[in-house]
């Protein structure tokens, strides 16, 4: 599901299957020495949880990116996300970042952290291995969370 | 010389409805080919797209198989790449659309070790047999889709979607 009137439709019928939200914390720098870098982060975080999307659109719902900048992060507070999200019906929250400072909310929220790898240099299908690869490493982390509950 | 001589008035006659003749199907080839236009368009392989899977590598477990077009959406097109689980029955070829008929997950094949060689979707647990019928007592309500396939110099090309025409 994606944060669209279509899908979000459909989450208000079908709260019961529809009980994930993914959060992609996008961390953009705009200084001249790390822009490229950042836009490069970016672009990995944004193919990889639309893959992500696409293989449980049923059962998870990706919301717009969270972005900050260095300087205006400390405004973004993930853990009264968290509890809007649950409010709002989402049992499980799950933060996907490439930004490495988020670790250390770990014990409290679930983040997940996977080193951003430049996609820009590659064909598709090379691409899409990669995607694949990544995807394998987030699996495991949401059947153990489904099957918690 | 010959009997039947043309007087002026005949000769007058012919000409102008010649040229006449010439400028009206001047004015109405353009508007019958515009008219029946869509009839004449070619359809390349009549939708089919081209997958880099030999045909004879086949076989009777299915296999994921990449398939990309061109997608146009309003003004942005963009290249969509979508997938098949496809495998061999006897001799006819059997490509599955991999989305789940419940809430539209992706399934895959044998990945669920309790219930080995079934289609299994890890969003709510849904089964599918290899002809892509729904197991009942999961959630799925209807069996997978189906692809039309077809074959070109070796090489698998898969079609339109359609509904499930195994179960």
């Amino acid at each position: 599901m994606f944060f669209n009137v279509n899908d979000v439709q459909q989450f208000q019928t079908q709260k019961d299957f529809i009980d994930t939200v993914l959060v992609p914390l996008l961390s953009l720098d705009f200084e001249e020495g790390k822009i490229k870098q950042s836009s490069s982060a970016a672009e990995f975080l944004m193919s990889l949880t639309s893959f992500i999307e696409q293989q449980f659109k049923g059962r998870l719902m990706l919301v717009p990116p969270f972005s900050y900048t260095e300087q205006t992060k400390s405004g973004l507070s993930i853990t009264s996300l968290k509890e809007e999200l649950n409010n709002a019906g989402f049992k499980h929250v799950l933060f996907i970042t490439t930004d490495h400072s988020w670790t250390s909310f770990n014990e409290q929220l679930d983040i997940l952290w996977l080193p951003s790898i430049p996609l820009e240099f590659m064909d598709s299908t090379v691409k899409k291995t990669v995607l694949e690869e990544q995807l394998k490493q987030v699996i495991p982390i949401l059947s153990t969370k489904w099957s918690q509950s | 010389m010959s009997n039947n001589r043309v007087s002026r008035r005949q000769f007058l006659n012919y000409t102008l409805t010649g040229v006449g003749g010439f400028m009206a199907a001047g004015i109405l080839m353009p508007m019958v080919r515009f008219a029946i236009d869509p009839a004449l368009q070619t359809h390349a392989e009549g939708d089919f797209v081209q997958t880099s899977t030999k045909v004879a590598d086949l076989t009777e477990e299915p296999v994921k198989v990449d398939f990309s077009y061109e997608q146009v959406d309003a003004w942005y097109k963009s290249e969509v790449t979508d997938t098949a689980w496809v495998y061999k029955e006897g001799d006819k070829i059997i490509a599955l659309s991999p989305v789940c008929k419940h809430l539209g997950c992706t399934v895959n094949w044998n990945s669920d070790t309790a219930h080995p060689n079934q289609f299994f979707c890890a969003c709510h647990g849904g089964r599918y047999e290899k002809t892509g019928k729904n197991v009942p007592g999961t959630p799925p309500l209807g069996p997978l889709d189906e692809y039309e396939v077809s074959e070109k110099d070796g090489f698998l090309l898969l079609g339109k979607k359609m509904a499930n025409t195994l179960v």
